[in-house]
């Protein structure tokens, strides 16, 4: 699709063109619509990282809620027990992630297949219990509530009190972040993602370093999903140890499957509409999940590649 | 000390001996179909579910133990046929799948039984003296039934024609289908004992843990555990890691705070994946 294989010109447009619908949205829709959509915009974040190292690199990993939620505590801890700005909080968000998804990619890379599947959720499963166990650092599962002090960004002060700025910024970023996920599976490193996906003793024969690869995918998805738990956390003002849980990672394996995995454009559409789905249905039935599982099943079944997939499949 | 040191012991053998259950149906689905299942923990607490239901109109505890993994068992074969045979040779499709039914299975649970926690009454209320404390006859009565029906399975697999299908398939597919062996039905029937097996012993833990709608989480990363120690597609490894690892988890929990305990038990299933990714048991 356009993001990713589109041609730069009507690529340029298209995301201009969606860019501007979104920063145009608080001029006409009220503060509740804006913190719906500030949140769709944090887990097509989380669910992009989550593409890079499944829809690209082929590994499915439930480890990504680890991330979320040790950035959701990067930014809660740095301004509540710290004393620092938001705007370390945010880069802390990521860097801190980072390190955590090197231990953990580390050793999981190590293993393929449903070994990997398993040891992720493992990892985040320690995690969360020790965020659970943790409380004088964490607040355990009744979580962090703090104050975010306004972010100094040099030419503006964004005032994270306030919905309609704390939009705008996660728009900005969002939006930053994609972009650069692009450049990035279009370079040939994002070209050797897929070569392990598709052949992964192929790839090894023509000379990749597989290990580190797939490394590096986790490494990236891990800082990605810690940026989207550091949004999370500014636009809430809490961070919670429920955040870490791996059951967390549920969220963007559904938005990639039914958007369509190894596209950018697809884990986009999938958390756009799921949780669209979700916040029109949570009045009609309480039974969200039950919409959002049977969903997953069906897309899965029915249409493997997803919405992208069935675009696509239209178009030819 | 000693009279909390025997009850913890025993307490460890009698979950062990339910988990082994639990861990069987997963090991018994992943060795023959190669599945992942995410819904077993599900399936455990449908069980469960299913049996308090079952209590409540009749009042009955072996009636529900009867009924409840028949009902569960014919949920799975629905499951099997409906949802999962179009995709049995995708591994991380499979994991997907059955999260996603994981997820209808909870929220289904949730909607119709409520979030709160039920408890189920012991059928056997009799205690018998273990040193100065009293320890529930109920419990000595769950661990028989898992063994009768761990030897039951046993002679199903190795004494059975369909048990013998049933080893054949995992030894050598192909041969298998080349001998006769309707392995179409066999995966069926695979996933149905499976499910019919997570579900007896959610019945089994009913009356010692309490129901409710999450209770198949937890429950589920144990069992992945318990199948990767032991080794998975090896029976006899499930069971033995099964019990060794809640007697640690419940004797450790009398000296260590039980998360730390549970960090212990994830943190060496991590050096047995990373170390002996075939198991502990395994060749």
């Amino acid at each position: 699709m356009f993001l990713d294989k589109g041609k730069g010109a009507a690529f340029a447009f298209l995301y201009g063109a969606v860019l501007a619908a979104l920063a145009a949205l608080p001029f006409f829709a009220d503060l509740f619509y804006q913190t719906f959509v500030t949140e769709v915009l944090v887990w097509v974040l989380f669910a992009v990282s989550f593409d890079l190292i499944f829809g690209y690199t082929g590994l499915l990993s439930f480890g990504q809620a680890l991330f979320f939620g040790v950035g959701a505590y990067a930014v809660a801890i740095s301004v509540l027990k710290l004393g620092l700005g938001t705007g370390a909080g945010l880069l802390l968000s990521v860097a801190a992630p980072v390190v955590f998804a090197a231990f953990v990619g580390y050793f999981s890379v190590k293993l393929s297949g449903i070994h990997f599947v398993i040891i992720t959720i493992i990892f985040a499963l320690i995690a969360s219990t020790v965020a659970e166990t943790w409380t004088g650092i964490t607040g355990g599962t009744d979580g962090l509530v703090f104050m975010a002090p306004p972010l100094n960004l040099g030419f503006l002060k964004v005032d994270l009190m306030d919905i309609r700025s704390t939009y705008y910024l996660v728009l900005g970023v969002v939006s930053l972040s994609c972009l650069l996920l692009r450049r990035m599976v279009r370079s040939p490193l994002g070209k050797a993602f897929v070569a392990i996906r598709e052949n992964e003793d192929r790839a090894r024969l023509i000379g990749y370093d597989v290990p580190r690869l797939k490394l590096v995918s986790f490494v990236v998805a891990g800082g990605l999903a810690g940026l989207a738990g550091g949004l999370y956390a500014l636009s809430l003002k809490y961070a919670s140890a429920t955040f870490l849980h791996w059951s967390i990672s549920g969220h963007a394996v559904v938005y990639t499957i039914v958007g369509g995995a190894g596209t950018l454009l697809g884990p986009m559409l999938g958390a756009g509409l799921i949780m669209s789905l979700e916040h029109h249905l949570v009045n009609l039935l309480q039974a969200t999940d039950l919409v959002v599982g049977s969903v997953l099943v069906f897309m899965l079944l029915m249409a493997p590649r997803g919405l992208v997939g069935l675009l696509q499949g239209r178009r030819k | 000390m000693v009279s909390n040191l025997a009850v913890a012991i025993l307490n460890g053998v009698v979950w062990g001996l339910i988990m082994a259950l639990i861990a069987l149906g997963l090991n018994l689905i992943f060795g023959l179909l190669h599945i992942i299942n995410m819904a077993h923990g599900a399936l455990y607490m449908l069980g469960a579910v299913v049996a308090w239901y079952v209590i409540e109109l009749t009042g009955n505890f072996w009636l529900a133990l009867a009924v409840a993994p028949l009902v569960v068992g014919a949920i799975g074969l629905v499951l099997e046929r409906g949802l999962l045979r179009t995709i049995e040779d995708k591994p991380l499709v499979t994991i997907i799948c059955t999260f996603g039914i994981m997820l209808v299975l909870q929220q289904l649970v949730l909607t119709y039984f409520g979030g709160t926690a039920r408890r189920i009454a012991l059928p056997i209320t009799a205690r018998f003296p273990l040193f100065d404390l009293q320890y529930p006859v109920m419990r000595i009565a769950i661990a028989a039934i898992s063994l009768g029906l761990m030897a039951g399975l046993w002679f199903f697999l190795n004494r059975t024609r369909y048990g013998l299908w049933m080893r054949g398939v995992v030894q050598d597919r192909e041969m298998a289908v080349a001998l006769g062996v309707p392995v179409d039905k066999v995966y069926m029937w695979t996933f149905v004992l499976g499910s019919f097996l997570a579900a007896f012993s959610g019945v089994l833990a009913a009356p010692i843990v309490s129901v409710d709608f999450m209770m198949g989480r937890e429950i589920l990363i144990m069992a992945f555990i318990i199948v990767i120690v032991g080794g998975m597609g090896n029976l006899e490894g499930s069971v033995i890691t099964a019990v060794v690892i809640s007697l640690i988890h419940g004797v450790g929990s009398v000296f260590v705070v039980p998360s730390t305990a549970t960090i212990f038990s994830l943190g060496f299933m991590i050096l047995v994946l990373l170390l002996r990714p075939q198991g502990l048991f395994g060749g």
